[in-house]
């Protein structure tokens, strides 16, 4: 497909015509990036690195509805996703639409998730290239991702200064080119967008080899780099609400005072005490050891064992953002050379 | 199949036919007899021993159960909860014509096609005879395809035992062989006392073309995967069923897992074989 | 300024001991100008220990949070001493701990350390963005002074100084066994100005305020989880039997959260400000908690925090307790 333009002085009027969908691009809250649902394209703030809480929640909101029920009453009303519409995320960055395309694999094994799958089927990912990587703590070229990566994304968009180059990547993608018709001129400069994703690449910073690291992990259980790289650990979400391909998720049934209720499910972390807990009170992963332990084994060894893909895209929010600076490079190295 | 139109997060609503208590105290066990509200789904509906469903009620919760009746018994489910929790005091509440509702079959199987031919043994301890029952009321009922059949189970006390009835049916007609065991003297107790692992070595099944099956408390399967190994019986050889908290039962909520395999879809059902090689198993 | 050496010298000391489990410091973080906790166990490791203005984390959450896991039969728990590194505003935490009986004085070896004052990171990284290299702060008189890929700057301290530090009552530890350093003359005084304009709003203002906050709140915990005074071992907020806070994440639950937290802490919270600190979010946490500090000083004329021999404020009685609020 041929890269068309966006000038920049188009932009607000192309996230206009966006916004007869259900428009997703990033804003701000006081200083903090977010990905939200907005009408007015001036609420938009494309001069941002990444978003503190990854645009998977569009897909795979933090609470949603399962079904509602009244108490008593033998119907179960079925949550209707596609209520929601069409969703465009604009401006979301290619480690986290890779992040998406990982997740989507659990999400369609064996059971169909109806809820995951079909606003995911409804949502069209409009990704922004990384001329700059977001952070000095991204490492997405060393888990098979870069900062022009395509996988994921319906278009991908660059920053070329006076202009975005357009990139419709798929059906989809071509499909939304096509509503924004009156906004996009032709003549994008293909050849120098391959020379940006080369020149990006140059400047991720930190890196790890995962070879092997799948493999390794198991053969340490009793080592005791579980314990070190555990100890100052918190045991809070932080690391994996704010992570692109973590997806764990409670159940819990809610109801109100007349008997109306619902069952829910939202986000849950394998970091908090209770995650295994049994009603019985035994605890099989008792301490942050325990935890620490399953959450790394589960991101680079179990996933990448099951799906073929290492369950971590390097956006390096979670190294940004521990409270106790616990990195994951960190570990890795040590898990390496342990 | 476990999908209802389509969506593995709905429950089936199900009607009690019968619920009497099994076992009493604090954490009694209770054993409901159920079938669909919605009869046509008797029609798509296939499971077999090992397999298991969330069981709850909206407004409450669910928890995951192994469905304690074989295939083989028509037209209706049984299950048989142990009073822990929120779900289960909530679930213990409902009586005859009351109802609940299910999710499943979910899980894998006992691999009872490969089983056949074979000499059967089932090792139970406490509630963890509900999980091994769909298995000897599949051989009882497919009798010709299995050889012997050997039953131990126990459990603290008497009062503990659950199916007393059914076990007082097998001990009269002799049809397999039955021990049963309570962990400390009692009075009027005619069989063995002691752990259900001592009284296996009592027993002492022989390995040749066996399978073994066992569930219990984690310190008795610990301790029956060990003499089992001294009887002579390889890990291909011994199956167990293990259980973990569950919310999806689906493998997709994350939480289940014990290594590498999610007990809700990898499981519940595994072979020694396979476990071994999991040091999270027997952590 | 504390002497490093020095305090790499009576850390060793104190792990040889045989009395001794562990020690807690600081360390070198793992990127840009962060410092981490250290958990020293063999004499060797002291080389790492660092204190410099990077060191943020209040280590005596360290004393509660540590599981006390069931002991395998024939064993003993393990009962030897752990050694913590606080500065003044952390040492407060273990004062408070030891006020609510959370542990025996014996079970801690204090290693005090005076403060001048640690840095808002934030400000750091908005001052000197995107440094990967590992960097340095110093403090050199009323100057931060910051060393990274091989050049030196000078700042002014107030420019970088975390919030809480311009209002440091205690910068000398009120509890130790040792200090790593002379002790520090009181430099601030709090006047709770910066309540002020939470205590000035509407309260169209104040929902509005609270709303736009609250809706980003994502129930990380990290909030509870880092805060010294947030040890309880079933804590409120994870019981499903009664459920006095859903699990779901929303503007109503969310507030329900911070206020049950908030109130939960008055006359407990010592004001180290990890809460807001390690909020991925932004939230202004310590808002709240300096409103119900302020409060309680005002009916009570109390201090958490500064006396371990003193009651509890909300589970003593007294006859003198103003009650004008009540009837």
């Amino acid at each position: 497909m041929a890269v068309k333009k966006l000038s920049k002085d188009k932009v607000g009027e192309a996230l206009k015509e966006l916004s007869k969908f259900r428009l997703v691009a990033p804003a701000r809250s006081d200083d903090v990036v977010i990905f939200k649902e907005i009408s007015d394209p001036a609420e938009a703030y494309l001069d941002y690195g990444n978003s503190t809480v990854p645009p998977k929640k569009m897909v795979f909101p933090q609470t949603e509805t399962l079904f509602r029920f009244m108490v008593g009453d033998p119907e179960l009303k079925e949550k209707n996703v596609e209520e929601e519409g069409t969703t465009v995320i604009f401006g979301i960055r290619p480690c986290d639409a890779r992040a998406m395309s990982i997740v989507d694999k659990l999400f369609a094994w064996d059971y169909d998730d109806p809820y995951y799958q079909k606003r995911r089927a409804l949502t069209t990912l409009v990704g922004m290239a990384c001329t700059e990587p977001p952070s000095v703590n991204c490492f997405c070229t060393s888990v098979g991702g870069s900062p022009f990566s395509k996988e994921g994304l319906d278009i991908l968009l660059t920053d070329m200064g006076d202009y975005y180059a357009v990139q419709a990547l798929t059906e989809k993608g071509e499909n939304l080119q096509k509503t924004l018709s009156s906004q996009l001129e032709d003549g994008g400069d293909e050849k120098k967008v391959e020379e940006m994703a080369r020149a990006a690449e140059g400047k991720i910073k930190r890196s790890i080899k995962t070879d092997g690291i799948p493999e390794k992990i198991p053969t340490l259980w009793d080592s005791d780099v579980w314990k070190k790289v555990s100890a100052s650990c918190l045991g809070c979400g932080t690391c994996t609400f704010l992570c692109p391909t973590c997806h764990c998720f409670d159940i819990q049934d809610e109801v109100e005072e007349l008997g109306e209720g619902r069952r829910a499910r939202m986000w849950d972390s394998c970091m908090f005490s209770e995650y295994t807990l049994h009603a019985s009170g035994h605890n099989p992963r008792p301490s942050r050891k325990e935890r620490t332990r399953n959450r790394i084994s589960h991101k680079y060894s179990y996933y990448p064992n099951k799906f073929d893909d290492i369950a971590c895209v390097g956006c390096g929010r979670c190294i940004n953002l521990c409270p106790v600076n616990i990195d994951i490079l960190d570990i890795l190295e040590q898990v390496v050379e342990a | 199949m476990s999908s209802n139109n389509g969506n593995p997060y709905i429950p089936y609503r199900v009607n009690i036919l019968d619920a009497w208590y099994e076992a009493p105290g604090d954490r009694c066990i209770k054993t409901f007899k159920v079938t669909f509200d919605d009869e046509k789904i008797w029609d798509t509906w296939s499971h077999r021993p090992g397999q298991c469903a969330m069981v709850g009620t909206p407004g409450i919760g669910e928890s995951m159960f192994c469905i304690s009746s074989s295939p083989t018994e028509k037209g209706y489910l049984r299950f048989s909860i142990m009073k822990t929790g929120k779900n289960t005091s909530a679930l213990h509440e409902l009586e005859k014509d009351d109802s609940f509702y299910i999710r499943g079959p979910l899980g894998n199987t006992f691999p009872v096609d490969d089983w056949k031919g074979k000499n059967i043994v089932t090792i139970g301890g406490g509630i963890g005879q509900a999980p091994l029952r769909p298995i000897i009321q599949w051989v009882r009922d497919n009798r010709a395809d299995y050889g012997e059949l050997e039953l131990i189970y126990g459990a603290r006390t008497s009062a503990d035992h659950c199916f007393k009835a059914e076990f007082e049916e097998i001990g009269q007609s002799g049809e397999c062989g039955l021990h049963l065991s309570v962990d400390v003297e009692e009075e009027e107790w005619p069989h063995f006392v002691g752990f259900v692992p001592t009284l296996l070595m009592d027993v002492a099944p022989k390995p040749d073309n066996a399978i073994a099956v066992t569930c219990g408390p984690p310190i008795m399967i610990k301790f029956v995967l060990e003499n089992l190994e001294k009887l002579g019986f390889k890990p291909e050889q011994v199956y167990t069923t293990l259980e973990n908290r569950m919310k999806c039962g689906i493998g997709k909520c994350g939480r289940c897992n014990v290594g590498n395999l999610y007990v809700c879809k990898d499981g519940p059902v595994f072979s020694y074989a396979t476990l071994k090689n999991i040091p999270e198993a027997f952590a | 300024m504390v002497d490093i050496n020095k305090l790499r010298e009576i850390a060793k000391e104190v792990i040889s001991r045989d009395d001794v489990r562990q020690v807690i410091g600081y360390r070198p973080g793992t990127y840009g100008f962060r410092a981490r906790p250290a958990f020293v166990l063999e004499p060797d490791d002291v080389d790492e220990l660092i204190f410099t203005p990077a060191c943020v984390n209040n280590l005596a959450t360290y004393i509660t949070l540590e599981e006390k896991l069931p002991v395998p039969r024939g064993q003993e728990p393990d009962s030897r001493k752990v050694a913590v590194m606080v500065k003044g505003c952390d040492s407060r935490a273990l004062v408070q701990q030891m006020e609510e009986k959370a542990y025996d004085r014996e079970h801690l070896l204090i290693l005090g350390i005076p403060c001048r004052g640690v840095v808002d990171m934030d400000k750091v990284n908005a001052r000197f963005p995107d440094v990967l290299e590992k960097g340095e702060i110093a403090l050199e008189g009323d100057k931060f002074v910051i060393s990274f890929n091989g050049t030196k700057e000078e700042v002014a301290k107030d420019e970088l100084l975390a919030d809480k530090c311009k209002r440091c009552r205690y910068p000398t530890p009120l509890v130790s066994d040792q200090l790593l350093d002379d002790e520090v003359e009181r430099f601030a005084e709090d006047d709770y100005s910066d309540i002020e304009t939470l205590e000035k709003r509407s309260q169209d203002e104040k929902w509005a305020y609270w709303e736009e906050k609250l809706s980003r709140c994502t129930r990380c915990y990290a909030c509870r989880n880092v805060c010294p005074m947030c040890y309880c071992e079933d804590c409120v907020l994870n019981r499903i039997e009664p459920m006095w806070m859903r699990r779901s994440v929303d503007v109503s639950e969310n507030t329900a959260y911070h206020i049950a937290r908030a109130y939960h802490l008055a006359g407990r919270c010592i004001q180290c400000g990890e809460c807001q600190r390690v909020c991925p979010m932004d939230i202004p946490i310590m808002e709240l908690n300096r409103k119900f500090y302020k409060d309680v000083a005002d009916l009570y004329d109390y201090e958490p925090g500064t006396d371990a021999e003193a009651s509890p404020l909300l589970s003593t009685f007294s006859v003198d307790d103003r009650e004008d609020f009540i009837l």
